[in-house]
């Protein structure tokens, strides 16, 4: 074992039969110092449960003893090759975790800032012909600001879900009431909701317990469902937002009375960037808002479902874990159960 | 304003910054530009400048910081305002780990998100214009 510490060696032959130790027990440190290493098990006595028993600790091969030195060579030759293999999908993966990782620096300059430099001159142009523009070429000029705009909305929303570092977000975990979320959401959604002559309305079932979790991301997952909600109902609609407790998770539904979603479309809605037919007032989305609701809610050990008929409307259910201390009268629950939410 | 104020761009996008200059040159400013934060310092020792428009990310990370934290040390420079115009807002949070969104490293600053309207640009670049001569006259 030392020799393999020290060397960390392509491939390793062992012998099943050592004095003193066990060659399962040699295979499987080998395992765990490096799973790359390729293990060669050499025995004399081949039966097939040694074998499959030194598959399981992670052997990659057998070779029963006597053996001709043709035998030997195939097998290492194979051996190394598995290791060239493996070593390279690792390579391959650890590539792609880094591009992941520095994806949003980037998109931020390869697209933001020729974008911006674009914007910038635009209105430059403008600021210096304001005098001369008549009102045809300002309206040219508009359109052009305006489709630039939402070009760089659209790469900011892109990049701020590449930026949702769910481990990130698992670290600032604390108790929130789930009241608050709920204001907190509707608040930001009001000045939409009276424009369109979308009524609000929330009730709560107490007692109402705590979630463990991101105030603030688990805010903006309620508005992306809220938004929705107003969004894709037609004028004077109404929007009910429900919570209550149920054993030990919390529900926090959003039922609308707006177009509704297809059947065919229903499937993919949470997914990266799909967004269904245009609102009835012609809103249309980037089709990301529900794919970071998703995740965000997942990453609270949360689950989001969802129901809805075409002309209709819909309905939007999240479901997250309760804070099990925050329950006072739930009998039969267990013990462990409070020792669990530290 | 009795007199053209003088204004200096530091951004390594030479694009970006005509876009920027054709703005406030038409708001009757003089200005120059540096492409990096080398030359933008070499600039400000060489000649007087009543405002500094600086890009944070030049070159291989946050120059510009780098920069403002070097102006922020020289008892001369450190009284120039600075505009800090950045493509970067959202992540300014990362760079700058428990620090506001907004990084006060110099005593008086505004931040502007890239591209910037010309009449906010207008407005930050008088307004902190404005301070800077406000502060100096009660020196006196
Ligand atoms: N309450 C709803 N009623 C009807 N359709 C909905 C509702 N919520 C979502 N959808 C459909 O699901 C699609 C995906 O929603 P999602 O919120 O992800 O994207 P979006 O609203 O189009 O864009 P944005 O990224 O701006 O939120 C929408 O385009 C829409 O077709
Ligand atoms: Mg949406």
């Amino acid at each position: 074992m030392k020799i393999v510490r020290e060397s960390l060696p392509d491939v390793v032959f062992v012998d099943l039969k050592m004095p003193g130790v066990s060659g399962f027990e040699v295979i499987e440190k080998i395992n765990l110092l490096d799973p790359t290493i390729v293990t060669i098990v050499i025995t004399g006595y081949a039966t097939v449960n040694s074998a499959v028993e030194a598959m399981k600790k992670g052997a990659y091969d057998f070779l029963p003893k006597p053996f001709t030195p043709e035998e030997l060579r195939l097998i290492t030759q194979r051996g190394l090759e598995k290791r060239r293999l493996v070593q390279e999908t690792i390579a391959l993966r650890r590539e792609k975790e880094m591009l992941r990782e520095h994806f949003a620096a980037i998109v931020s300059h390869e697209l933001k800032s020729p974008l911006g430099a674009i914007q910038q001159n635009l209105f430059g142009l403008e600021a210096e012909l304001s005098s001369k523009l008549t009102e045809s070429q300002k309206t040219l000029f508009e359109r052009m600001k305006c489709r630039i705009a939402d070009l760089l909305k659209l790469i900011h929303t892109w990049l701020r879900v590449i930026l949702v570092d769910i481990k990130k977000i698992k670290e600032s975990f604390a108790p929130v009431t789930v009241t608050t979320l709920i204001s907190k959401a509707v608040e930001s959604i009001q000045p939409h909701a009276t424009r369109k002559e979308v009524e609000i309305l929330i009730s709560y079932e107490e007692p109402l317990g705590l979630v463990d979790g991101d105030e603030g991301t688990l805010v903006a997952a309620l508005v992306n469902i809220v938004s929705n909600a107003v969004k894709y109902s037609r004028l004077g609609g109404k929007v009910l937002i429900k919570a209550k407790q149920e054993e030990n998770s919390i529900l926090i539904s959003v039922t609308d009375t707006g177009v509704g979603i297809s059947e065919e479309d229903l499937p993919y809605i949470f997914g990266d960037f799909y967004a269904g037919k245009p609102g009835p007032a012609a809103e249309r989305g980037s089709g990301l808002g529900l794919a970071i609701t998703r995740r965000i809610v997942e990453a609270h050990n949360g689950s989001i479902s969802v129901e809805s008929e075409v002309g209709r409307g819909s309905a939007f259910a999240i479901r997250l874990p309760a804070l099990k201390s925050s329950v006072h009268n739930q009998p039969s629950l267990g013990a462990e159960t409070y020792s669990d939410s530290h | 304003m009795s007199q053209q104020k003088k204004l200096l761009i530091i951004d390594d996008d030479p694009d970006f910054v005509e876009g920027l200059k054709s703005i406030l040159v038409a708001a009757k400013y003089s200005v120059d530009a540096a492409h990096n934060p080398k030359d933008g310092f070499q600039a400000l020792q060489s000649k007087h400048y009543d405002l500094l428009l600086l890009d944070i990310m030049m070159g291989r990370g946050a120059e510009g910081i780098m920069l403002a934290r070097k102006l922020n040390k020289d008892p001369k420079l450190r009284e120039i305002p600075v505009l800090i115009i950045t493509g970067i807002r959202e992540q300014i949070a990362f760079l700058f780990p428990g620090q506001a969104v907004h990084p006060h490293f110099m005593p008086i600053d505004e931040l502007v998100e890239k591209p910037v309207e010309p009449k906010l640009l207008l407005d930050k670049v008088s307004e902190l214009l404005q301070r800077a001569q406000a502060r100096k006259a009660q020196v006196k």
